[in-house]
């Protein structure tokens, strides 16, 4: 039986979906069968970051209003046999769906697959009830700044008003030299201010940029920062003990001299 | 403060005004109380504080909402004069 988990933020642009393509996708390269679905409906992206825009024939609502059955709307990844996508509809808008319709949805899935991941629109309105209805647990999705961590304080209280937490944090974009210096918020930090418990924290990685562009993950990149926090936060969720690591290698050297003595730790 | 502290005192880092800045206006996200509520409270319990100790000045008093490690807390600074016998 799967579990269904969302992946919200509340500001939009933190990596919501980022994190969706990259955590389905390591999840699916250490044997889980994964379904990512893209509940943003109207503004689907989850299709483009995974490289699988070219294959969509039908979507959530056609499956939702029956003109389409869940197996011939789900796509099938490229790399991975066991990684699967369903698609947001781009020319409908949120009303298109409901809160019961998203439960009737992830329950039909759950006996085919390990993981469900549900990419979450950015907003606390109706596609942001939606897409945590169905939800056993729920990630949200923060960068180090005032903006977005104040929103992804309201979306703390919203997942638990709503009976779903507690949710489990991502810190994404982290500057290590910033942190170091100084001016940018550590994860002790954000974590202190939210009062939640942290799941992982990944570092700003320019190779984010390039992957995204083509359309693959970050997590095949062995390269990538990033990816490589990616994978050791699918290795939680999966429910292995590793610890939040120490990240030195990204910094330069200065911060290494000295981000040990009067620095804050980096982790990831 | 003398020009040497001004020289050798450094700038609070960035993050450090983010972090003050995030808790005090979670409180009042979290509390859904908005700048002009607390004012409003403050005259408020300015009237009522007068009225039994009427030497207090309403403006050294100070309401503010604060986010400490366990807890939110509304704190209310009201200092007294010192009787002058």
């Amino acid at each position: 039986m799967a579990r269904v988990i969302t992946i919200t933020s509340g500001k939009g642009g933190v990596g919501k979906t980022t994190t969706t393509a990259n955590l389905g996708t390591a999840l699916a390269m250490h044997g889980s069968r994964v379904a990512t679905i893209d509940a943003d409906i109207g503004l689907r992206n989850l299709d483009v970051v995974m490289g699988l825009e070219n294959r969509i024939v039908y979507d959530l609502v056609d499956v939702v209003e029956g003109r389409a059955r869940l197996r011939q709307a789900l796509i099938k990844d490229k790399r991975l046999p066991e990684l699967y996508l369903l698609p947001a509809a781009q020319t409908r808008d949120k009303d298109a769906v409901t809160a019961a319709d998203m439960i009737n949805l992830t329950n039909e899935m759950r006996s085919e697959f390990d993981f469900i991941l549900i990419d979450c629109p950015a907003g606390i309105e109706t596609g942001f009830r939606n897409a945590i209805a169905g939800a056993d647990e729920v990630l949200i999705v923060t960068t180090p700044e005032v903006s977005a961590v104040r929103d992804a304080d309201r979306v703390v209280g919203l997942v638990e008003a709503a009976e779903k937490g507690p949710a489990r944090l991502i810190i994404n974009r982290l500057n290590q030299r910033l942190v170091s210096r100084g001016e940018m918020l550590s994860m002790d930090e954000v974590v202190e201010i939210l009062a939640v418990d942290p799941l992982g924290v990944v570092p700003e990685d320019e190779l984010i940029v390039s992957t995204t562009n083509r359309g693959e993950a970050a997590v095949f990149n062995p390269s990538s920062y990033a990816g490589r926090a990616y994978i050791n936060i699918a290795r939680r969720l999966n429910g292995e003990n590793i610890p939040i690591m120490e990240l030195t290698e990204q910094t330069n050297l200065m911060d290494r001299l000295f981000g040990g003595l009067f620095g804050r730790r980096a982790r990831t | 403060m003398s020009f040497f502290d001004d020289l050798f005192r450094r700038k609070p880092a960035s993050a450090q005004i983010a972090k003050e800045r995030l808790l005090t206006v979670l409180v009042h996200d979290r509390v859904k109380l908005t700048p002009e509520d607390l004012a409003e409270l403050k005259r408020e319990l300015a009237v009522l504080i007068q009225r039994y100790i009427p030497s207090v000045n309403p403006d050294d008093i100070e309401v503010s909402l604060l986010r400490e490690d366990t807890s939110d807390r509304l704190k209310a600074d009201v200092p007294l004069r010192r009787a002058l016998d």
